[in-house]
């Protein structure tokens, strides 16, 4: 893989809720382009969930069994399967929602009930010792009401921006209280919600 | 503040059919609309200072308030009790200015005349009130008429007014933060506190206040939630621009960047509070927009869904 190290510890950092603003933005940048980098993302977060198994263990779904039953069901050759895999754009599919199940630390884990084996085609090989199902079609994020549509967003990127809009909070927060200060009836208590007031 | 700004925003308000408007707020109690212009009111006129705590989730913070008036205007402090050794001041507000969300408040909201004002955009309730910091009070429901903002449980102090208590509301009555007097003394200023590391004084418009890079390309925001109008800038970079119902503020933030960045949106949420991040393009320009503020994340997403370069 030709990813710089840089890169790689920032893609780390993020995912620690560590990651300063530059970094951020470069990685917004980078994942537009760089396949190996989306999916260093998903290995990371595979290896990380598989390290906090036991937080798995709890939402009470066997989610072995369902791997199972996904793959007793897909008659098609392993090896096919595996090559649709590997198409840059089933691959990221698959990555994506997988992904974005483990961003998103389970919430959709328990949506699973009975479709996850309505899921069958997508299994990913490899992935069955932490026991994720691919909950494809799940997206992070609400449908906007909004005339545009959301844009295609990427999990990675969406944790990228998540961690933008939380710097955002933090340089920005006391600029809206200001606002908010002189337009609500609380008087100077919203500046309570400024986390550290700057002169 | 002005005239010209106020005769605007009554024009504004009183714009609409008056009979259409007043089915929308039909079921309001004028009783409410009084307590509501009571709530304003001593706000910005009463001298009181007291301790009130600020809850979010588990977190639980105290601050020391005061509110004193005299002939040269009035003058806020906020001091922290927990945590940073922060007070924020605000020093001769005149009293006759007025900004955008006070006027929301008090003003277009004569439902004998069928104005509805801000109870188009809330319906308003009132009930019966808690003792809170050893005073009796009057319970006000504010519960949003549409999904662009929250609801909240208002308990005003059943003599003068002062808000008491504001407990901000959620989807499904779920409680997001709460602010709450747990002492309060009408009257003078209390002793001045020791222990304070950071002074701030407030900010105020046509000051000359450069907070954010400036701005240097002509920006429009097509799509507001109803009732929402701006408010007086107090940057003067044009990089942040914030809008009230009167009970509600959000800000906008513009920033443009010198290279594109991969689309997309985040969104974080503590309390009340929405921070919500999206890459985009404005025009052919890439930019980052962000808005913070109490209200649901679906308005952030459409007002940003409405940013325009303009020209």
């Amino acid at each position: 893989m030709n990813m710089s190290e840089q890169l790689r510890e920032s893609l780390s950092a993020l995912m620690d809720d560590e990651a300063n603003e530059l970094e951020v933005q470069r990685l917004l940048r980078e994942m537009a382009a760089a396949d190996d980098l989306r999916q260093t993302w998903v290995r990371y977060h595979v290896a990380r969930d598989a390290l906090k198994g036991q937080s798995l263990e709890h939402r009470r779904i066997d989610l072995s069994q369902h791997v199972r039953d996904a793959i007793a069901q897909e008659k098609p050759p392993l090896a096919s399967a595996a090559q649709r895999l590997l198409r840059p754009v089933a691959s990221f599919a698959v990555a994506a929602s997988v992904a974005a199940t483990v961003v998103l630390g389970g919430q959709q884990l328990s949506q699973l009930g009975n479709t996850g084996s309505e899921q069958a085609g997508s299994v990913v090989a490899g992935m069955a010792p932490v026991g994720m199902v691919n909950t494809l079609g799940a997206t992070p994020v609400r449908a906007s009401y909004g005339s545009q549509a959301v844009p295609a967003l990427r999990p990675a990127s969406h944790t990228a921006y998540r961690e933008l809009a939380r710097l955002r909070l933090k340089q920005f927060g006391q600029a809206h209280a200001e606002q908010a200060a002189l337009n609500t009836p609380q008087g100077l208590i919203p500046f309570a919600r400024v986390p550290t007031i700057k002169q | 503040m002005n005239m010209p700004l106020v005769a605007l925003l009554v024009g504004l308000l009183l714009a609409p059919v008056v009979h259409a408007q007043a089915d929308v707020c039909g079921d309001t109690d004028p009783q409410a609309i009084d307590w509501l212009k009571k709530m304003s009111q001593s706000a910005h006129t009463s001298a009181y200072h007291g301790v009130v705590t600020f809850q979010r989730g588990d977190d639980l913070e105290v601050m020391q308030v005061s509110h004193v008036a005299d002939d040269r205007g009035t003058t806020e402090t906020f001091t922290r009790l927990t945590g940073q050794g922060a007070q924020v001041l605000r020093e001769q507000h005149a009293s006759e200015c007025v900004h955008p969300g006070q006027q929301l408040l008090e003003m277009g909201n004569d439902l004998a005349a069928g104005e509805c004002g801000i109870a188009r955009y809330y319906r308003f309730e009132l009930g019966q009130g808690e003792r809170i910091a050893d005073r009796e009070s009057v319970r006000l429901n504010v519960m949003p008429r549409d999904v662009y903002r929250y609801g909240y449980i208002l308990q005003l102090d059943r003599e003068t007014g002062l808000l008491l208590q504001a407990t901000t509301m959620g989807r499904g009555n779920t409680k997001l933060e709460r602010f709450a007097y747990a002492d309060l003394t009408y009257g003078p200023a209390p002793q001045p506190r020791e222990n304070v590391t950071v002074v701030h004084e407030a900010e105020h418009p046509s000051q000359d206040i450069q907070a954010l890079p400036a701005v240097t390309f002509d920006w429009t925001v097509a799509w507001l939630p109803p009732g929402f109008t701006a408010t007086q800038p107090t940057s003067s970079s044009d990089g942040q621009r914030s809008f009230t119902d009167g009970l509600a503020v959000f800000s906008v933030f513009i920033e443009p960047l010198d290279v594109a960045m991969t689309p997309g949106e985040g969104v974080v949420r503590w309390g009340s509070t929405t921070s919500y991040t999206r890459g985009m393009r404005a025009g052919e320009l890439p930019v980052l927009v962000t808005i913070i503020g109490e209200v649901p994340v679906n308005t952030a997403r459409m007002v940003t869904d409405s940013i325009r370069r303009a020209n």
